[in-house]
């Protein structure tokens, strides 16, 4: 399993709001809601679509492709056209730190 | 390594001392600087762009990578697989950019072809070669990419072919690539009319967890009559960057097999152009691609009919296994007046595991009304009833599984009229196919 790294400070991020980070060999979406920190692939499993440009609505993010909608907390698509979950990493935050631990699954 | 990118990675000032240092004619200066131009007004490809909406290349840097700096004359190259058993007419080796050998036999040689590194070619030959080099077969600006590409390119090969010489035996074309390094080799062919060649080329890591960049072109010239078979291994280590831009152009009775297999690199992203510019031209183009791990091949061909009496037939062939993803979207556009054109697409994609991805996009682009065009795409995972029945013949399901992948890329292996390449291509499938239950 691989280690927490850390990407970001809390205040980087607006509640709510996103921000786009580079992981590893990975492109990842961090989303601040409610006063938690979530982390996606910034993949619509749909058509490859980047979600950190898409709408953040709740807990829900719009790929601006075709507007297939995520839920941030799981990576579970809630509407069509996606029907395959996009990967959710375990994310943590001590004080100020943002990490992000990479989900291999 | 850092101190190494820092001195000599991509500023004006490096590529400028790059281009002085090279000893070329002022012809072949000045197109490098105009490439150069366009790469520093240009901007990297982006998602929004149709053709790299689906091939993210965020992660990659190119302040990571070097410009082209010379290697040692004895630099050891990766055995090759192509040639395993087969006599060569000529050889041509180059490392990290870098010509290492080259040899042509004497009765080639004598008849006027040329072989070699296009580095020293271009010096020792540079008024017989400029016309193709000027030819734009590739479009020297048609993004960043291939801007960069012009401008710096460095080693590759180069075949020249005069009129109604055939070789009879291949010739053997390798570029080598260390781990971290880069290959910016630009490989011209040229048949002039009735000549007659067969080329075996590959690309290749000395490791295959090894990375680089590889930003390259192949333009490809068969004149009126002529006939070329082209194969082509792209086998990298598993984190290089690809992009290639590659192009033939077909005269009157032209005919080119073109053989691509892709098994290697990180994310690969490669344009295959054909054109059919003279009546009675034919081309039959095989791809044959294998993905794993993460691997990312990205495939954009166009075989353009531009006059009638045409021929075009592509058979591209993927199978995918791991998380990797292939994106194949193909074209074929037919110019006005072109009738009587036949042309031919298709890609079967085979899955082999649950998160392997196949975006499969053909294309029809048709402005003349008297022409045969047909396209098709499939998509599928292993028949779980076929693997039922060999293990019942006493496979393990591993075996089944190679058995399945060997005849999904038969029809492909059984157009390739080269034996050593047919073998080749087939062990090295074989011995990728992992056991998935």
């Amino acid at each position: 399993m691989s280690d927490f790294i850390r990407v970001a400070k809390v205040a980087d991020i607006p509640d709510p709001g996103k921000q786009t980070v580079e992981v590893e060999d990975a492109v990842l979406v961090l989303f601040h809601v409610g006063g938690r920190f979530y982390c996606l692939d910034d993949v619509c499993t749909h058509d490859g679509g980047p979600l950190g440009e898409g709408r953040l609505h709740d807990h829900a993010i719009a790929c601006p492709r075709h507007g297939a909608k995520f839920d941030v907390r799981t990576g579970r698509p809630l509407t069509m056209p996606a029907i395959v979950p996009t990967r959710a990493h375990e994310v943590r935050v001590d004080g100020e730190e943002v990490s992000v631990r990479i989900n291999e699954a | 390594m850092t101190a190494l990118a820092t001195e000599t990675s991509f500023s004006p000032a490096s590529v400028a001392a790059f281009v002085e240092s090279r000893n070329e004619p002022g012809w072949l200066q000045d197109q490098r600087r105009a490439a150069w131009d366009v790469f520093c007004r240009t901007d990297w490809p982006g998602r929004r762009d149709e053709e790299w909406m689906r091939t993210d290349i965020r992660l990659f840097k190119l302040d990571k990578f070097s410009l082209p700096a010379p290697v040692e004359a004895a630099s050891p190259a990766p055995v090759s697989v192509l040639t395993e058993g087969v006599e060569l007419a000529g050889a041509s080796v180059s490392v990290d950019s870098w010509p290492v050998s080259s040899r042509l036999d004497r009765r080639w040689a004598e008849r006027g072809v040329l072989l070699g590194s296009l580095d020293q070619l271009v010096r020792e030959h540079g008024e017989r070669l400029r016309p193709f080099l000027q030819r734009r077969i590739v479009d020297p600006h048609y993004d960043r990419f291939a801007a960069l590409h012009t401008a710096c390119w460095s080693g590759g090969h180069v075949l020249y072919v005069p009129r109604g010489v055939v070789i009879d035996l291949p010739m053997h074309l390798l570029s080598a690539m260390r781990d971290g390094r880069v290959d910016f080799g630009h490989t011209l062919i040229v048949l002039e009319d009735g000549a007659e060649a067969t080329v075996l080329a590959e690309t290749a890591s000395f490791h295959e967890a090894d990375g680089g960049l590889h930003c390259g072109a192949t333009e490809i010239l068969v004149e009126r009559g002529a006939k070329l078979r082209f194969v082509h291994l792209q086998d990298w280590g598993r984190s290089v960057w690809h992009f290639a831009q590659q192009r033939a152009i077909l005269g009157c009775d032209a005919s080119l097999q073109w053989t691509v297999a892709a098994l290697g690199s990180r994310l690969a992203k490669v344009n295959q152009h054909v054109g059919l510019t003279g009546q009675g031209g034919s081309c039959q183009v095989n791809g044959v691609l294998f993905t794993e791990g993460k691997q990312h091949l990205t495939y954009h061909t166009l075989q353009h009919h531009q006059v009638p009496h045409c021929r075009s037939d592509f058979l591209y062939k993927a199978a995918l296994q791991d998380r990797s993803r292939t994106v194949w979207r193909g074209m074929i556009k037919v110019d006005p007046g072109a009738q009587k054109t036949d042309g031919y697409q298709r890609n079967d994609n085979l899955l082999l595991s649950d998160q392997a991805r196949a975006d499969s996009i053909p294309g029809l682009e048709i402005e003349a009304d008297d022409v045969r065009c047909t396209h098709g795409s499939t998509s599928g995972k292993v028949d779980e009833e076929l693997v039922f029945y060999a293990m019942s013949r006493g496979f393990t399901r591993r075996e089944a599984v190679r058995l399945i992948v060997s005849g999904f890329f038969q029809q492909i292996f059984d157009r390739i009229t080269i034996q050593s390449v047919r073998e080749a291509l087939g062990h090295a499938i074989a011995a990728r196919v992992r056991e998935y239950n």
